[in-house]
């Protein structure tokens, strides 16, 4: 399968942040009845650093192979056409937060989640799947057309 | 002539004007004008609408 310059930038992208991302929030979520403090500043940091520096790395490599290459009007429309979908999943996420915030009685089984530690991975964990909703709607219109 | 002289004329990827070729993406009026100047023939000669 041929795929362009675009479509392999979203792939390592989609994989980098499914691989860290996958990886920490197995260990968040197991964890998350046993302490109901968020997690340390230093921790996202660093591990908003390490995506960050393997995209990095992993753009430059795919862009040095890849001089002659440029954004158009269709990468563009497809961008934005996918940051609509995660946009929608994103709010739709942020409602269920809040109602599940508001009806926290009715979800006794849950009510881990509305520690401030539940809320906050709940958040990060919303917001890592609107950016992987919108990476796979890119890579989707790239394939099938738009 | 090739998608990639075509696309380095029009200023698009060469994905771009294969997913013309193949009926998979629609071009903005600007870049479909471009394609029909490299080419010298009118909007209709080298597009069609369905």
């Amino acid at each position: 399968m041929d795929f362009s310059y675009k479509e392999k930038g979203l792939i390592a992208s989609l994989g980098v942040a499914l691989l860290i991302f996958g990886w920490y929030f197995y260990g968040a979520f197991s964890n998350l009845k046993l302490n109901p403090e968020p997690p340390g500043f230093v921790e996202i940091i660093v591990l908003i650093v390490l995506i960050v520096f393997l995209e990095s790395i992993i753009h430059s490599l795919l862009s040095f192979k890849n001089r002659t290459q440029l954004e158009d009007e269709r990468d563009k429309l497809i961008e934005k056409v996918s940051y609509r979908y995660g946009y929608w999943v994103l709010s739709a996420c942020i409602w269920f937060l809040m109602v599940q915030i508001l009806l926290d009685t009715r979800f006794d089984h849950l009510i881990f989640l509305t520690t401030p530690n539940g809320i906050f991975h709940l958040l990060l964990f919303f917001f890592v799947l609107s950016e992987v909703i919108n990476f796979i709607t890119q890579l989707y219109y790239y394939r099938k057309g738009i | 002539m090739s998608q990639q002289t075509l696309a380095d004329k029009v200023g698009v990827t060469r994905q771009t004007i294969f997913a013309i070729e193949k009926d998979k993406y629609s071009p903005s009026l600007k870049v479909a004008f471009k394609i029909s100047n490299v080419f010298k023939a009118s909007l209709e000669e080298v597009f069609t609408y369905d």
